[in-house]
């Protein structure tokens, strides 16, 4: 744990130092990066270490947007508006995680998928409260320049990234990930031999739902304006999924550079791809799954 | 061995910025467009109106600048109908295709979300589908807009609906729950509501709503006289159809924006008839332009032309944001940004769009869009005063 902790930090310290060497562009690609990381990393929570299969990744980043974007438009100042997403997030994933956690397999999995257009449908008949349909626009942050704004939304999404990395780490090395990883080998014999399943799944599940949240409100601020297709986009569950198996799913290091490798070849394949870079990027993931199906922390262990 | 894969990826992406050529002989115009995800269909016709001008420019031998003539090429990128990629798009297109121009994104959300990005690296920017008065507001000096606010709409209809029958007093709304048919819904209720009309009835549909009976039904029970319903073509044929079938009549029954399409007027035939519209263009108007294309109706044909149908507002708007760009660069007689944008800030020219001068947020604020209904089948342009074709008619069966 303690070489994985010292890895990570090396690691988190040497994004830091990005705007450094970059221009704005790349800052704006390591914010989305660092926004797919805290996507992967969360996913890895109940996906990676529980083993079931979630899709519930777009409802807490929407839900997260949306409350952070109502409450600044209420007055709330911006940091106690992303805290009170994470909050939304979490009270929401317990008590979705108690309803939902009860089905397996493929009947969680599509559960799980209908939260999101379900929000979105709140959401959008909400007029009053979130402009519905027009979306919501947020008050521009009063920051010294358009470069600064920049650098600040990266840091806070690396500050994100980097919590929920602990979180992780912290969670694998204690009775929580230890009993995730009986859940997802053999649930009844785990449920058997004393272990409180639905407990385990339920503190996964809000793990999974936290630091999502909080993205999706640090998101909301950084674009300025969000309506309910953007954020309670179905991409972000899939997008979360394929980087964690690209990554290496239930791996410590797995879902961060999962995403790295994910926003790289989106950005590759976009910018060269006028018309059909959705469906090149959809064929490469599907290589990669097919030549990799333990995804690239399982090269190491080829060479090693 | 994670690292070189990683590595190769990023060195991949160097390259790939290293090719970003720009010749020196052409005028690069980056334009953001939500090529797939839902607002594809707009970027379809965001592309028509800018590839005409394109077309039209360069088959003239380019846009004049000072001395010599230089060739358009407008530089595509998808956003995916996603506010942040459209974001990045644009600074794409200024710090690594080096385009000297942008057309916004669509529509007013991602227009202001980008905007940052083009006055941070002084970059003229022509926005052809943004109304709100929001995205102006932010200080900005090289944003320019082609729509007028959203009450520029409701509020000369509402002004002829007032002084043609003073007995209108009880309206009805029904809006699609969708970025501009629900925001001119709330404009038309605080029109309404200004002039002491009582909004009997307001409510809203989702997309993609297959029957209306029962709202239909709600509104009949109010006796509203004056019925307006907003959304797009398929939403308002079957809306016009189910409010006939109810025998839903009322001395105004305004749509917006689906009469505005040939297709709306001819899938509902006689149930057209008396319908009013606004939109800030129609190609009924005409102006004479001094831009390339010069009167309406020369832009309508060309138009006819080449996509076999009839413009709309969005794809004249777009059409109209090259060409007052054009007229913009030959008036500075350089590419220079700062000259170009100055130029756009004193611009004050009839095109075949409208008159077209902004105002100091950069809005446009000589535009006056057209109210029309169609009479005899045919839209008539009944506001404003120097393009009227007719009166209002009262009555719709």
């Amino acid at each position: 744990m303690k070489r994985d902790a010292l890895r990570a930090v090396a690691m988190f310290v040497l994004i830091a130092l990005l705007p450094l060497a970059g221009d704005s562009y790349w800052l704006r690609l390591g914010t989305t990066m660092l926004m797919y990381g805290v996507l992967a990393i969360s996913w890895n929570f109940i996906g990676g270490m529980a083993g079931y299969p979630s899709f519930a990744s777009a409802a807490f980043f929407g839900l997260g947007a949306y409350a952070g974007a109502v409450a600044q438009k209420l007055g709330a100042p911006m940091g106690f508006a992303w805290a009170l997403a994470g909050a939304a997030a979490l009270v929401f994933a317990a008590a979705l995680g108690v309803a939902l956690l009860r089905l397996r397999g493929h009947y969680f999995a599509i559960a799980s998928l209908v939260v999101a257009e379900v929000l979105r449908e709140l959401v959008n008949a909400a007029t009053d409260l979130t402009g519905g349909g027009m979306g919501l626009n947020l008050p521009i942050p009063r920051l010294a320049s358009i470069e600064g704004q920049a650098m600040f939304f990266f840091y806070a999404m690396l500050a994100l990234a980097a919590l929920a990395f602990a979180a992780m780490l912290a969670a694998m090395h204690s009775r929580l990930g230890f009993g995730l990883r009986c859940i997802q080998q053999n649930e009844s014999a785990a449920d058997m031999l004393g272990v409180n399943t639905t407990l385990y799944k339920v503190a996964a599940f809000m793990l999974s739902g936290v630091f999502v949240g909080v993205a999706g409100a640090i998101y909301a601020s950084w674009v300025h304006y969000i309506e309910p297709p953007d954020v309670f986009d179905v991409l972000y569950s899939v997008k979360a999924i394929v980087m964690v198996l690209i990554g290496g799913a239930g791996s410590v290091f797995g879902p961060l550079f999962g995403a790295a490798l994910f926003l790289s070849l989106e950005e590759l394949v976009w910018r060269n791809y006028l018309q059909v870079h959705t469906g090149v990027l959809g064929l490469l993931i599907v290589l990669l799954v097919l030549f990799l199906p333990k995804g690239l922390i399982s090269l190491r262990r080829r060479t090693a | 061995m994670k690292r070189p894969i990683a590595g190769a990826a990023l060195a991949a992406l160097t390259a790939v910025f290293a090719v970003a050529a720009s010749a020196q002989d052409t005028i690069r115009v980056g334009a953001p467009l939500p090529m797939t995800g839902p607002l594809s269909p707009e970027a379809v016709k965001q592309q028509r109106g800018y590839n005409l001008w394109a077309e039209t420019a360069n088959a003239a031998g380019g846009v004049k600048v000072g001395a010599k003539r230089m060739k358009v090429e407008i530089v595509y990128v998808d956003y995916q109908s996603n506010t942040p990629r459209a974001v990045q798009a644009a600074e794409k297109l200024i710090t690594q295709d080096k385009v000297s121009f942008l057309f916004s994104p669509f529509g007013s959300g991602a227009t202001k979300a980008a905007s940052g990005v083009s006055e941070k690296y002084g970059v003229p920017t022509l926005a052809a589908t943004a109304s709100s008065a929001q995205v102006y507001d932010q200080g900005y000096k090289y944003l320019f807009g082609t729509f007028t606010p959203n009450d520029t709409l409701t509020e000369p209809l509402s002004d002829i609906v007032r002084k043609a029958a003073p007995g209108v007093h009880r309206v009805a709304i029904l809006a699609r729950n969708d970025l501009f048919p629900l925001a001119i819904a709330q404009e038309m209720e605080k029109s309404a509501k200004k002039r002491g009309m009582s909004v009997v009835y307001f409510e809203k549909y989702a997309i993609g709503t297959l029957d209306h009976a029962s709202a239909l039904t709600q509104i009949k029970a109010q006796a509203p006289h004056w019925i307006f319903a907003t959304g797009y073509t398929n939403d308002l044929v079957l809306m016009r159809k189910q409010m006939a079938d109810l025998k839903l009549e009322a001395p105004v029954i305004t749509m917006i924006a689906a009469p505005a399409y040939q297709e709306w007027i001819d899938a509902t035939g006689k149930l057209s008839e008396n319908v009013t519209s606004a939109a800030w263009w129609h190609p009924a108007v005409r102006y004479k332009g001094k831009d390339l294309f010069g009167s309406t109706e020369s832009f309508v044909k060309r138009f006819q032309a080449k996509y076999k149908t009839l413009p709309d507002y969005a794809e004249a708007s777009a059409a109209a944001a090259g060409a007052i760009l054009q007229m913009a660069i030959e008036k500075a007689g350089t590419i220079d940004p700062a000259k170009v944008r100055n130029a756009l800030a004193s611009f004050n020219e009839t095109t075949f769009w409208g008159p077209v001068k902004f105002g100091p947020t950069g809005q446009i604020v000589s535009l006056e869009p057209p109210v029309f209904q169609i009479q005899g089948g045919k839209p008539t342009v009944i506001h404003p005063a120097a393009i009227r074709q007719g009166e209002l008619r009262l009555g719709v069966k």
